[in-house]
C-alpha cells in the first residue's frame, strides 16, 4: 500500500484513466436522470398533450388551387366532445391597435370560446372569465393579459374600464395570470386581449367569404398522452366528414402534436447520454489498462520482496490479497475523485436550461462501483501473477 | 534418543530434460538433530542451495522423502507447505531480504503477518526478537540506515520471531566484510547455544568453521560428514 505512495506522479497518471471514466460516468447518469425527470414532469403537463390542426392549402394543380378553407364553430364542437379531450378550443385571432384613456397599444385580439382558457393552460389572476351567455350575446366584454395591463393601463387596476378596438368600446372584465408559455413567433405571450369570438367574428374581423362561422385553428388538449393517437384519428375523421373529403384523399389540414416534439427532445438527450456513457466506457476501459500495466510494474519490481513474503509463510491468496488490494485502493481513490471532478465540471459548464442534471446518491455509488469493478478486473491478472511466482526464483530475482 | 529434527531418505531433484539432466541432489539420506548447529559446504553447483530449498519446503524433491519435526513435506500442498514454513522455519539470506521501506520492527514482525490465527502480542514478540539480536536501540531504522552487518541482524530477528524449530541461513555472510562476518557468525554460535537448530550453507570453510558439524557436498551427493568442535 505504500508503495502507492512512493510514486505519487505515478499513481496520479495512472489513476487519470479511471477518473476521468467515473466522471464521465457520473455525468452521463446525472443527464439521462436528469433527461427522464425533465420528460416525467412533462408527460401529462397541457403542452405535452396538446394538438393543434391548422387548415392547409389544397394540394394539386395550381389553377384548381384556392386559399385555405377555415374550419367551424361546428367542427370545434365535434371536436370538444371526442372521448379523451380535456379540452378543445377554436382560434380566431388578429392584431390590432388598442387604446385605452390612458394610452395605445397594438395586442393580439384572440376571439375565443368557453374552452379558451383551460385549453391554454391559463388561470385568472383576477375578475373572471368570459361567460357563455356573454359569448352568445356577442358581449362587449375582453379578459387581458398582464402585458397589456402593463402597457396599456400602465399597471393600473384596469377591471371595469373601457378600452376600444377599431373604435368598438370593450369592458375590461378580468386578468389572466402571468405565463411564461412559448410563444412560436417569439411574441410576447401575455400581450392578449380575449373576446367573445361572435362578437370578434361580426364586429371585428368580419366573416369568411364562404365558410360561415368560421375559425382559424383548433388547439386540443388530451387527458393523457395515451388519447393523443385516438383523439388525432377522430380530428381526421371529423373534418374529412365536415369538408367533404374521402378517406384517400390527401387532407386540406394539417394535425400537429406537440408530444412529438418532445420524443425529439428526449431522443437528443438520450444520444448525448450515450456519447458520454461511450466516452465513460472507453476511459474506464483505458483506465483499466492503465492500471493492469502499473500493477504488473510493480509486481516485477518487487518480485524479490513476493519471494520473501512467501518464504516466511506468506500463501498464494496472501499475495493475491495483497495486490488486489492495492488496486482497489487506487481505483477507490480514482473513483472518489472522478465523482468530485464530475460534479465541478457539470457545475461548471452545464449552466443553460437544456440539459437538467440530477445527483443521487444512487448515481454516485454506481459511478464509484463502476471504478471499483475496472480495479477488481484489471488488478487480478497482475495480482494473479504475483501470487503465482516462484518463491525460490522470486528471491533471486535482481 | 529422540528422532531426528531433519530426516531425509533418498533425497533427489533433477534439472533439465532430456539427456542434459542434471543431478542436482543424488539420493541423499540425511539426519540432523535438535540443537545441532550444521554447515552444508560445498563448491556453486554442489547441490547445497538444491537442499536447502527442499529441507525449507520451498521446493518439492522429485524423489525421496523429508521429514521435519515428525512431519513429512510430501504430504503437504503449497498451502500447508506455506504454513509450515512460517511456523517452523526461520530463513536468513545472503541479501538480507528486507522490505527497504520499513522499519527494522515492522521488517521482523512481517512474519507474524501470515501467522493463523494471528497473535496478539505480535508487537512484543518483534521488539524482543531484536532484542536477541542487540538492536534494541535500532528498531525504528530503515534498513537503508544501517550497517550490513545490521541488516543481516534484523533478518535473523525476522527469522527468530516465530519462534521456529529450525533456522536455516544460505551464505549469511556472503554480502558482509570479514569483521562484520565474525559478529554475525558469533551471534549464530550465541543463537545455537539458546537451543536453536542452525543448518547453514556456505562456500566458505571458515565460516563452517564455527559450525559443530560439517557436511561437504560435491555433485549432488555428501562425500563427507564430520562432526568437530566449533572453532568457539
Amino acid at each position: 500500500m505504500g508503495s502507492l505512495l512512493e510514486r505519487p506522479f505515478r499513481t496520479l497518471l495512472t489513476m487519470l484513466g479511471i477518473i476521468i471514466g467515473v466522471a464521465a460516468v457520473f455525468a452521463m447518469l446525472s443527464i439521462g436522470e436528469g433527461t427522464q425527470k425533465k420528460i416525467l414532469e412533462s408527460i401529462d403537463s397541457v403542452e405535452a398533450r396538446t394538438i393543434t390542426v391548422y387548415p392547409n392549402w389544397n394540394n394539386g394543380r395550381a389553377s384548381q388551387r384556392r386559399a385555405w378553407r377555415p374550419f367551424t364553430e361546428q367542427d370545434v364542437r365535434d371536436i370538444q366532445v371526442i372521448p379523451g379531450v380535456y379540452a378543445a378550443t377554436g382560434e380566431l385571432a388578429s392584431d390590432y391597435d388598442i387604446v385605452s384613456e390612458l394610452s395605445d397599444w397594438r395586442a393580439n385580439v384572440q376571439g375565443v370560446d368557453a374552452a379558451y382558457l383551460k385549453a391554454n393552460d391559463l388561470t385568472m389572476q383576477r375578475g373572471r372569465p368570459i361567460t357563455e351567455t356573454e359569448i352568445e350575446r356577442r358581449d362587449t366584454v375582453a379578459v387581458i393579459g398582464t402585458s397589456v395591463v402593463r402597457s396599456l393601463f400602465r399597471g393600473q387596476d384596469p377591471i371595469g374600464e373601457r378600452l376600444k378596438i377599431q373604435n368598438i368600446p370593450f369592458e375590461v372584465i378580468g386578468i389572466v395570470g402571468e405565463t411564461d408559455a412559448q410563444n412560436w413567433r417569439g411574441q410576447d405571450s401575455n400581450n392578449f386581449i380575449l373576446i367573445p369570438r361572435p362578437t370578434a367574428r361580426s364586429r371585428l374581423f368580419g366573416d369568411d367569404r364562404l365558410v360561415r362561422n368560421q375559425v382559424r385553428a383548433v388547439k386540443i388538449v388530451g387527458e393523457d398522452q395515451g388519447t393523443l393517437a385516438s383523439i388525432e384519428r377522430e380530428i381526421d375523421f371529423i373534418l374529412r366528414r365536415s369538408r367533404g373529403l374521402t378517406a384517400d384523399e390527401a387532407p386540406d389540414f394539417r394535425i400537429f402534436n406537440f408530444s412529438a416534439n418532445r420524443q425529439a427532445f428526449a431522443e437528443s438527450q438520450r444520444t448525448l447520454s450515450l456519447l458520454l456513457a461511450t466516452m465513460g466506457a472507453v476511459s474506464l476501459i483505458v483506465g483499466g489498462v492503465g492500471v493492469m500495466n502499473i500493477m504488473l510494474v510493480s509486481v516485477t519490481e518487487r518480485t524479490r520482496e513476493i519471494g520473501l513474503r512467501m518464504a516466511i509463510g506468506a500463501r498464494g491468496s496472501d499475495i493475491l490479497g495483497q495486490f488486489l488490494t492495492e488496486a482497489l485502493l487506487l481505483s477507490v481513490l480514482s473513483g472518489l475523485l472522478g465523482l468530485g471532478l464530475g460534479y465541478a465540471v457539470s457545475q461548471v459548464s452545464l449552466g443553460t436550461d437544456d440539459i437538467e442534471m440530477v445527483f443521487s446518491t444512487r448515481i454516485a455509488l454506481l459511478s464509484f462501483g463502476s471504478a471499483l469493478l475496472v480495479g477488481v478486473v484489471f488488478g487480478f491478472l497482475p495480482a494473479q501473477r504475483a501470487s503465482r511466482l516462484n518463491p525460490i526464483e522470486a528471491l533471486r530475482h535482481e | 534418543m529422540d528422532a531426528p529434527l531433519i530426516q531425509t531418505q533418498g533425497l533427489t531433484k533433477l534439472y533439465g530434460g532430456g539427456s542434459s539432466i542434471i543431478r542436482a541432489l543424488d539420493d541423499v539420506d540425511l539426519e540432523i538433530g535438535t540443537g545441532e548447529f550444521v554447515a552444508v559446504i560445498g563448491a556453486s553447483g554442489s547441490g547445497k542451495s538444491t537442499l536447502m530449498n527442499l529441507l525449507g519446503g520451498l521446493d518439492q524433491p522429485d524423489q525421496g522423502k523429508i521429514a521435519i519435526a515428525g512431519k513429512s513435506l510430501a504430504s503437504m500442498n503449497k498451502r500447508a507447505l506455506a504454513y509450515f514454513r512460517n511456523e517452523t522455519i526461520g530463513f536468513v539470506f545472503q541479501q538480507f531480504q528486507l522490505l527497504p521501506k520499513k522499519s527494522a520492527l515492522t521488517n521482523v514482525r512481517l512474519p507474524m503477518q501470515y501467522r493463523r490465527p494471528r497473535l496478539n502480542n505480535e508487537l512484543e514478540l518483534a521488539r524482543s526478537s531484536l532484542d536477541r539480536v542487540g538492536l534494541s536501540d535500532r528498531i525504528h531504522h530503515k534498513p537503508t540506515e544501517l550497517s550490513g552487518g545490521q541488516q543481516q541482524r534484523v533478518a535473523i530477528a525476522r527469522a527468530l520471531v516465530g519462534e521456529p524449530k529450525l533456522l536455516l541461513a544460505d551464505e549469511p555472510t556472503g554480502a558482509l566484510d570479514s569483521k562484520t562476518s565474525v559478529d554475525v557468525m558469533n551471534l549464530f554460535v550465541d543463537l545455537n547455544r539458546q537451543g536453536i537448530t542452525i543448518v547453514l550453507i556456505t562456500h566458505d570453510k571458515e565460516v563452517a568453521d564455527y559450525a559443530d558439524r560439517v557436511i561437504t557436498m560435491r555433485d549432488g551427493q555428501i562425500v563427507e560428514d564430520r562432526t568437530q568442535v566449533g572453532v568457539r
